[in-house]
């Protein structure tokens, strides 16, 4: 990040638009890990995205999860930068981050005009 | 004729305030309800809101194949898949401007009904009285106050904004464009409230003393019809099919750019459809439920009526979130709200608040309008 800006993580990270190098959209931000809440110096390790990551969010997140596969974990050090988006440093692909896009591209792509 | 108004304002201020949004901050507005409400909250919305497009889409299509029915003259039932093709072939093969044109200007056939409202010499006397709050002929309060309710449910029905903020987004609006903005939510929603009140005129002053209740659409293009002969009647008719047909990809795009914003998914017409393929898939998807809803044959009309009680969560999560941000200095920097547009905006999310406390009770207590 090239300069400090004070952010409220819940109202300025939870839950906002993931896009990655290429500009692409790749996921929300569906959760947070925070370590060193004990220690004193808390810090954002990962972010969390998809399926897992919503039965920590209510009722519905958890009803949902269940019908969700497993949750992406990004480092918070792949992050380049935060604004209305979170800005990625590389590609969703090396992410794993996009899949179920690239999955259905499949399917759709066979369609004539596609 | 007042409720038309107050919808219509109403209508104008939160498209001027998402339309800002979506050219400052580039956020259209279900990331906005995720990002103030949370994944529970904004979930519930997500679903309500999908319930109250797919009904309104339905109806939508209905009416498309009533119009190619009395155009055609052939069945109903068979019109219901043509109707439903013609849409996806043209919502799939158009690019985003052409489908904007080609249904926006044919709609504007419609404007036959402000022609034939002039026509039929209304008594302009009764017709201002209509724009005065409270004067209200026949029917009891609670009827009176159920169409008020359901006429401001649908002047400010929330996929007007889903679709103009995922819009402008799509249309890559900048700063440039705010003066567009302006411009584009006042003349285009001003447009859609005087064509309602040419359709109010024209029913008050041909149908309602001969008590033909005009709930049918094929009755409005016969009023056009005794106006202005047969041209006026051709005029309706294909203003009705591609107005109502542009309103139908309207809310079908809606229901797929909410779910895509919500997940995070790409979304856009303007990809190709693979480049955003469970973007092209929902919108797909909606119309097939569509088309299943209109063929199991229960009245459209009566369905929109009955998802009105699912605006009641999707109207106030979809609005607030449009005022908090537009208010976010983090967001918009020197292009929050003004003062106007404040003031308003809060007057009309305590309307909507309104409209949403009462809209079930006043269905429950007055059968659904009949009294």
């Amino acid at each position: 990040m090239s300069k400090p800006v004070e952010v409220d993580i819940a109202l300025g990270i939870l839950d906002h638009q993931l896009v990655d190098s290429d500009g692409v959209n790749c996921g929300k931000v569906d959760d947070l890990e925070v370590q060193g809440l004990a220690g004193g110096s808390p810090e954002v390790t990962e972010i969390i995205v998809g399926g897992n990551a919503w039965r920590s969010r209510g009722l519905l997140g958890r009803l949902a999860a269940r019908l969700a596969g497993n949750a992406v974990h990004v480092p918070w050090s792949e992050v380049e930068s935060v604004s209305s988006v979170v800005q990625l440093k590389r590609p969703a692909a090396e992410l794993r981050l996009g899949r179920g896009d690239v999955r259905w591209a499949r399917l759709v792509g066979k369609a004539p005009g596609a | 004729m007042w409720v038309v108004v107050v919808g219509v304002i109403g209508i104008i201020v939160y498209s001027e305030m998402c339309g800002r949004v979506a050219a400052v901050a580039e956020r259209p507005v279900f990331d906005l309800v995720r990002e103030r409400v949370g994944f529970g909250a904004g979930l519930g919305t997500l679903v309500a809101s999908q319930i109250v497009n797919l009904m309104t889409c339905a109806a939508e299509v209905g009416g498309v194949a009533i119009c190619l029915q009395l155009l055609s003259g052939l069945p109903y039932r068979l019109l219901i898949p043509l109707a439903t093709l013609a849409l996806v072939v043209a919502s799939w093969a158009l690019p985003f401007e052409w489908i904007e044109r080609v249904f926006g200007y044919l709609g504007l056939g419609l404007l036959v009904f402000a022609v034939a409202a002039i026509k039929l010499h209304p008594n302009w006397g009764r017709v201002a009285h209509g724009f005065v709050p409270g004067h209200h002929v026949g029917g009891s309060l609670p009827v009176y106050l159920y169409f008020v309710v359901g006429l401001l449910g649908a002047a400010m029905t929330p996929y007007e904004v889903y679709f103009y903020s995922s819009g402008a987004v799509e249309d890559g609006w900048g700063l440039k464009e705010l003066g567009l903005n302006k411009v584009t939510s006042m003349i285009g929603y001003g447009l859609g409230g005087f064509l309602s009140f040419s359709l109010m005129i024209v029913a008050g002053t041909l149908f309602l003393p001969q008590n033909i209740d005009p709930q049918f659409l094929g009755t409005p293009p016969l009023a056009a019809a005794h106006a202005l002969g047969q041209v006026g009647l051709l005029l309706a008719l294909v203003g009705i099919l591609f107005a109502v047909g542009g309103a139908a990809i309207e809310t079908c795009f809606s229901g797929a750019y909410n779910t895509a914003q919500f997940f995070g998914w790409r979304w856009g017409k303007r990809e190709q459809p693979a480049a955003a393929p469970r973007f092209t898939l929902a919108w797909l998807v909606i119309f097939a439920l569509a088309f299943l809803v209109v063929m199991t044959g229960y009245d459209p009309v009566k369905l929109t009526e009955y998802s009105v009680i699912f605006s009641v969560v999707a109207l106030p999560l979809t609005y607030l979130p449009i005022l908090l941000v537009a208010n976010d200095r983090s967001y918009m920097g020197s292009k929050v709200n003004g003062r106007l547009a404040n003031v308003l905006g809060v007057i009309y999310f305590v309307i909507i608040l309104a409209v949403a406390v009462a809209a079930i009770p006043l269905m429950l207590l007055t059968n659904g309008g009949q009294g």
